[in-house]
């Protein structure tokens, strides 16, 4: 016997999600089959409301429901301190910390010669025009330490240098609990030259 | 179950699901493999650098012997080539080699000739300029190497090993055409013989000399056009970084 149409369609379009299979999307939708029907309705407004509300923040290019986002228009922010990373969730990667006290900015992914995505791809010069306009003091390039984000923060670095500001790189070396002992050549390397003094 | 063992290039590092990773690797003993790393995408993975692309590990990994995907049990860095990802053009001089040796190779089939040849250039990349006469070098040596070397030698018509003047280059006979050859059965480039001395060259010199060859102005983009398009008839497709490579020397 077949399954109803509509039990199909959903678990079409759960399908489509990424790392969902046939096997969780039929889980998931036998979930919301058997759960109140609130709880259902709840997740499909969720869902429209994240496509309707949400837009990208014309000045970080991060998201937001309002034009600029909350962080853009925070007077408390210090506005000449920019924060460049890869995707929007990066942003709250960074605003969990609590530390960070600068505005950011988002590239809307990184340089990948094998995927065909040029520095044109990105937002690269929104972000000369911003450091261009002459209020910002510091871009830090807080990329992935891989072969795509140190490449994208490179090419950042280069296209800044005219304009004089400063630029840094997020430290990389050993993470927090980690052992030295399992470490490998590159991040102990990394690790070295990213030392600093202890008093 | 297998445990196989081997020195390996890492060719390409795509994320896959929450925290893997799967990695295509140019192995010495088994030619090119595809392995997942579990959990490599996690800040305290074991794996964290060993999986950047370009790197030169020591491998181990395990799987049946005829499945296509094995999984990653070790991945120690032999030489990491950090340098060439400090340089644009050499990091993607070095992308454009890797997706090269990607695309001409077929997994599981033992080439330690590719194998070698890849490290040979890596090596040399990282040590001098001269990218453009390394790329040439690579891409005539990788076609070479893979069963498919043009006949630079003798004319690939009548055989003739006098060609003067004028030379033509067939892509269908894959190898060059005398000037009398060339009236008769017309080609779709021609070049003088320096040109053609500057390709056997390419086949002979010394990889780690490649910076000492520098190609006279004009000659550079014949030799791109012949090596270019050889490979171009294999593969059958344009590949990804080519057009970024030169995209990226045009932005300068």
């Amino acid at each position: 016997m077949k399954r109803p149409p509509a039990v199909t369609e959903l678990v079409d379009e759960l399908k489509k999600l990424p790392g969902v299979g046939q096997k969780t999307a039929e889980r998931l939708s036998f979930f919301i089959l058997r759960g109140p029907v609130e709880r259902a309705l709840k997740l499909a407004t969720a869902i429209k409301n994240v496509k309707e509300k949400i837009i990208l923040c014309s000045r970080c290019h991060g998201i937001t429901e309002k034009d600029p986002c909350d962080i853009c228009q925070n007077p408390g922010r210090n506005q000449a301190q920019i924060c460049v990373v890869e995707e929007p969730h990066d942003v709250y990667i960074l605003e969990n910390m609590g530390q960070y006290k600068g505005v950011y900015h988002v590239l809307m992914g990184v340089i990948s010669p094998l995927d065909g995505i040029g520095p044109g791809e990105l937002t690269i010069e929104s972000l000369k025009e911003k450091v261009a306009k002459g209020n910002v003091t510091e871009v830090i390039l807080a990329t992935n330490p891989d072969m795509e984000g140190e490449s994208t923060a490179a090419y950042i670095a280069k296209v800044l240098k005219p304009s004089a500001v400063r630029v840094t790189r997020i430290a990389r070396g050993l993470p927090i609990g980690s052992d030295i002992e399992y470490a490998d050549s590159v991040t102990l390397m990394k690790s070295l030259e990213g030392r600093s003094e202890m008093l | 179950m297998g445990l196989y063992r081997t020195n390996a290039i890492v060719l390409r590092s795509i994320k896959l699901s929450e925290t893997d990773k799967l990695v295509t690797f140019m192995s010495e003993q088994f030619g090119k493999v595809k392995c997942v790393a579990r959990g490599a995408r996690k800040i305290k993975s074991r794996f964290a650098g060993s999986l950047e692309p370009m790197t030169h590990v020591y491998l181990i990994y395990f799987g049946k012997e005829n499945q296509q995907l094995f999984s990653l049990n070790n991945a120690d860095i032999i030489e990491s080539f950090h340098q060439l990802r400090e340089d644009f053009q050499k990091l993607y001089t070095g992308v454009y080699l890797n997706e090269l040796v990607d695309a001409m190779t077929v997994e599981m089939q033992e080439d330690k000739q590719i194998f070698q040849l890849l490290l040979d250039s890596l090596n040399a990349l990282q040590n001098q300029s001269g990218f453009e006469t390394l790329c040439r070098m690579f891409e005539i040596r990788l076609l070479s190497v893979s069963g498919h070397r043009p006949e630079l030698n003798h004319c690939a018509v009548c055989k003739t090993a006098k060609v003067n003047g004028w030379v033509g280059f067939s892509y269908a006979r894959r190898g060059i055409v005398c000037g009398h050859c060339m009236k008769q059965t017309g080609t779709e480039i021609k070049f003088t013989t320096g040109t053609l001395n500057y390709l056997r060259k390419l086949l002979t010199l010394d990889i780690n000399c490649s910076g000492r060859l520098k190609f006279p102005k004009g000659m550079d983009e014949e030799i791109e056009k012949i090596t270019h398009r050889l490979i171009l008839s294999h593969v059958g497709r344009e590949l990804k970084s080519y057009p970024f490579i030169k995209n990226m020397a045009a932005i300068g």
